[in-house]
């Protein structure tokens, strides 16, 4: 009995082991292309269109967080040939070889695309990457119910609104948020500085109702809360349902600043579809047509007349320059992460 | 199940007065279906949101059947749960079956405790900690993500509750059945089939029922194995629950729990017919 | 009821029925085992710059610096231990509510419902499980959330006046975990009242004892095999529960479930993450083993 049970797990392993598979080549060549983007982060009309115009099958699916996606590129075996990674993220795929280097003799739209958003430091040269949507983190808010006016972070701490608070749920978000009222650099890694920040945060949880970082702009628009940390866009949106009502702020101290980017990861199979779908992507038209579904700021330069006048206005999704000077990239911390990591479970164990 | 007793005066031995009993059970019943209740009625609710009821309307179940990337969603989760379902069900009844009538005889078999625990362990196992270890597994292998990968997780946590299940059932039934179809000439195949397997059938049905809803409903394993287009309906509903939810969802949740109702009044019918002709 | 060896094993043929386990041997050796071998073996090793695990060129140096339990030692922080005795309080406290509010609605069905019904009564407490599990919690949200449907109802009617603040806290992580387990419960329960020799009430009434005493003398005595499957089947599932107190309770706590699933998903360290998931995994089977000894005991037959 069991020498065949170890025949078996052998033969099993091996099997499983075996790859069978078309010729390299035709895949590349074949008119497929699986996208795995960000929720909401790619309209409906678009993707139809994409099909329509290129005869290329695309199957789009969603994550939520760039931790999720992180895992699965480095499981090596998810089956993707776009990928939006955020800056942090694709500053650390690099060096692990997750990502293809791409060939911009390919990749004639990046003429489109706004200055201010490439050659950043997480992807000199854009040799790996090209921009996609960005935005700030801020504080979205019930103009009624804050009858002060808001431009601090320190709101967020503020006793009388206890209960009416709602922060990120994220790591770095959070400690973002204490670091800038310390007048540090989110991307801090002295440990006595972080640990400051950590008793900052573990008094404001009780004043803290619930950490989300998916429905604080439903929450914030329903009244379960009114002050909320949150991304620009998804406030941006639900400000503009009730413009009388709910206002999004970059505060003074700084926010973050955050760049999505397209990429490939070096496992994709369809290479050919792949640099179509960029290109696509990158055309002025199209490029207004993803920021006008989804509310997000786009960082194609050529695509801004044809964005719709009240987003363009929107200071949420557009922020003037004086405040994305005062906006930080996050930066991965390395080694400091299990520090930072430890002291986030403090902060919500107590 | 063994009957139950002589319907003897039933107010013995129960420390709680009638009343209070039976307005507690109805309570809990209450609370069972309270979230059933909303989840279905609210599927009519004109408004997106609130709990106030706007008006009547089918728009959602329209706007269902017209989500592709939903539906594609339901055809994943009942295609990986059929699957699941078949393999788990065949073999964790062959396994419960081996186990019971090895299990038998006194002194137990070779491997008997080794097999035990083995069956023991997915159950055991928090989800997050197999998620991670088969994504780390098909890593190793080189086994590409996907809908396939999927099934074999589902397969992998199943088997153990469909042994649990058939094996409790096969030691409630009475060998003395078998041996009387053994002493009749029947070889030791045709006594699984014809006697062993019908009385045994319930157990399996249930089991197999148990592993359908596990799978349906399966979350965390699944988001870790998952591959292209592999997106399963929690999956689907989990990146709804960020964007915001859509009374779709009550929608799709009323339409499963129509079908499993149907599915469990059938397989019931279909085993008290079963009973009645043998 | 079985008596071992009752079965006459000649006509068996051993071989034959035990290849009967090999399939599934071979499914769980290759998807499960081995893959838990694995983790396993990751957990000794440490956490690379990115999150992978850190090249290690020198296995014996290695394992001589002792640098394989790090995670282990790491594990024994204080801060880990309180959480760890959160997690056993909640799935403590989740275990007894259910067996509570579980005994008298099995007890109902089991024993007092008309024979014609209970079927469909535990037909009916399965149902709900039926939806998914994701949008069963999401209800409660809508049910206990400031707009949401109780406090409408409640304000509706003038019995409060300003909504309850119910969602986002301890008592709506309760709510979420004892609903979700109840089923659970009273399965395991029923199963072994239904079994109840009714005689034996009666002959305990008959010597005298009220209902109060032949309850606590005569039946709980003899259900405790289902009450002890119940307790096992919902405490440990609550040990490693995360989703519902994400949901219900604001992501203010922090339980093992969710611990485990950070070093796995946000901090990623799965080296920690993994021996941890280890860790929790011994408990259970120490906790499983001194199930299984006590149903020996008791001469009854184990899960398995």
């Amino acid at each position: 009995m069991k020498r065949t049970v170890w025949i078996l797990l052998a033969i099993g392993i091996m099997v499983t082991a075996c790859r069978g598979g078309k010729d390299r080549a035709a895949e590349a060549a074949e008119r497929k292309v699986n996208i795995y983007i960000w929720t909401n982060y790619l309209p409906q009309d678009v993707i139809a269109d994409f099909e329509k115009r290129t005869g290329i099958k695309a199957t789009v699916d969603t994550y939520d967080s760039n931790e999720t996606l992180l895992a699965k590129m480095q499981s090596g075996v998810a089956d993707y040939d776009i990928i939006v990674p955020s800056d942090y993220t694709l500053k650390v795929m690099v060096p692990q070889g997750l990502v293809v280097e791409l060939d911009r003799a390919r990749l004639t739209g990046i003429d489109n695309l706004d200055p201010r958003f490439l050659n950043q430091k997480y992807d000199p040269g854009n040799r790996h990457s090209i921009p996609y949507l960005w935005g700030t983190t801020g504080i979205g808010y019930d103009k009624k119910k804050i009858k002060e006016p808001v431009d601090t972070w320190r709101v967020m701490f503020e006793q009388r609104y206890a209960g009416r608070i709602l922060m990120l749920d994220d790591v770095r978000d959070a400690f973002g948020v204490a670091l800038r009222l310390m007048g540090k650099s989110i991307n801090e890694t002295d440990p006595a500085v972080l640990r400051q920040a950590a008793d900052m945060l573990k008094k404001q949880k009780a004043l803290v109702k619930t950490y989300d970082s998916s429905d604080f702009a439903n929450l914030l628009a329903a009244g379960d809360v009114d002050i909320a940390q949150g991304y620009s866009g998804e406030i941006a949106e639900v400000v503009a349902h009730a413009p009388n009502r709910l206002a999004y702020v970059v505060p003074k101290e700084g926010g973050t600043l955050w760049i999505d980017n397209l990429a490939v990861p070096k496992t994709a199979r369809h290479l050919d579809a792949a640099y179509e779908f960029l290109q696509y992507v990158m055309q002025p038209e199209i490029a207004a047509r993803i920021v006008n579904g989804v509310h997000y700021a786009g960082a194609n330069k050529a695509a801004w007349e044809r964005i719709d006048p009240k987003i363009r206005a929107n200071a949420a999704i557009y922020p003037p320059p004086d405040v994305l000077a005062r906006c930080e990239l996050i930066e991965d911390l390395g080694p400091t992460t299990q520090l930072l990591d430890e002291l986030w479970t403090e902060v919500k164990a107590q | 199940m063994s009957d139950s007793g002589p319907e003897s005066d039933l107010r013995i031995g129960s420390p709680w007065p009638r009343r209070l009993l039976v307005s507690h059970g109805v309570l809990v019943y209450l609370f069972l279906y309270l979230p059933i209740a909303v989840l279905v009625v609210f599927s009519f609710n004109a408004a997106r949101q609130t709990a106030v009821w706007t008006g009547f309307t089918l728009d959602w179940y329209r706007r269902l059947l017209r989500d592709g990337v939903l539906l594609g969603a339901v055809r994943n989760s009942l295609e990986v749960a059929a699957v699941t379902t078949v393999v788990a069900t065949v073999l964790g009844t062959l396994a419960a079956f081996a186990l019971g009538t090895l299990g038998r005889s006194p002194a137990g078999f070779r491997g008997q405790r080794a097999t035990q625990a083995l069956l023991m362990l997915p159950v055991v196992i928090p989800e997050i900690v197999l998620g991670a270890a088969l994504v780390t597994f098909f890593g190793v292998s080189h086994l590409r993500l996907s809908l396939a990968t999927v099934i074999i997780a589902h397969v992998v946590f199943s088997i153990s509750y469909v042994a649990i299940v058939v094996r409790a059932r096969l030691a409630g039934l009475d060998p003395a059945l078998e041996e009387a179809a053994r002493d009749l000439g029947a070889g030791a195949f045709d006594t699984f089939r014809r006697v062993t397997l019908p009385l045994l059938l319930p157990g399996v049905v249930a089991s197999a029922l148990l592993v359908f809803t596990l799978s349906i409903d399966d979350y965390v394993i699944t988001s870790f194995v998952a591959g292209v287009g592999a997106t399963t309906l929690p999956l689907h509903i989990y990146s709804m629950l960020k964007v915001g939810v859509t009374p779709e969802v009550n929608a799709v949740s009323t339409l499963l729990l129509a079908v499993t109702v149907v599915l469990i009044v059938a397989a019931q019918r279909l085993l008290q017919e079963d009973r009645r002709t043998t | 009821m079985l008596e071992p060896g009752a079965y006459g094993g000649g006509a068996v043929k051993t071989k034959g029925v035990k290849a009967l386990l090999l399939p599934t041997w071979a499914v769980l050796g290759v998807f499960f085992l081995a893959p838990l071998v694995l983790m396993l073996a990751v957990s000794f090793r440490e956490r690379g710059a990115y999150g992978g695990l850190r090249a290690m060129t020198d296995l014996t140096a290695y394992v001589r610096s002792g640098a394989w339990f790090a995670n282990y030692v790491r594990s024994a922080n204080p801060i880990y231990l309180s959480i760890a005795w959160r997690s056993l309080w909640m799935a403590v406290l989740t275990t007894v509510l259910c067996l509570l509010i579980s005994y008298p609605v099995a007890w109902w069905i089991a024993v007092r419902a008309p024979r014609r019904w209970k079927n469909l009564l535990l037909g009916l407490v399965v149902v709900p499980f039926w939806t998914s599990f994701l949008i069963r919690t999401y209800a409660w949200m809508f049910i206990l959330r400031g707009e949401g449907l109780l406090n409408a109802a409640l304000l509706g009617t003038g019995v409060i006046h300003r909504p309850l603040e119910l969602l986002y806290t301890p008592f709506a992580v309760m709510i979420g975990l004892v609903y979700g387990e109840l089923p659970f419960m009273i399965l395991p329960l029923y199963a072994s009242l239904e079994k109840l020799d009714r005689t034996l009430l009666e002959a305990a009434s008959d010597l005298g004892a009220g209902g109060a005493a032949v309850f606590r003398r005569v039946t709980v005595p003899l259900t405790l095999p289902g009450i002890v499957a119940g307790v096992v089947l919902v405490f440990i599932p609550s040990l490693g529960q995360f989703v519902v107190s994400d949901l219900l309770g604001g992501a203010k706590s922090m339980l093992l479930g969710n611990l485990i699933q950070n070093q796995f998903a946000v901090a990623r360290n799965q080296p920690f993450g993994a021996a941890l998931a280890f860790e929790l995994t011994a408990a259970v089977l120490l906790l499983l083993l001194a199930y299984a000894l006590y149903m020996k005991k008791k001469g009854e037959e184990v899960l398995l």
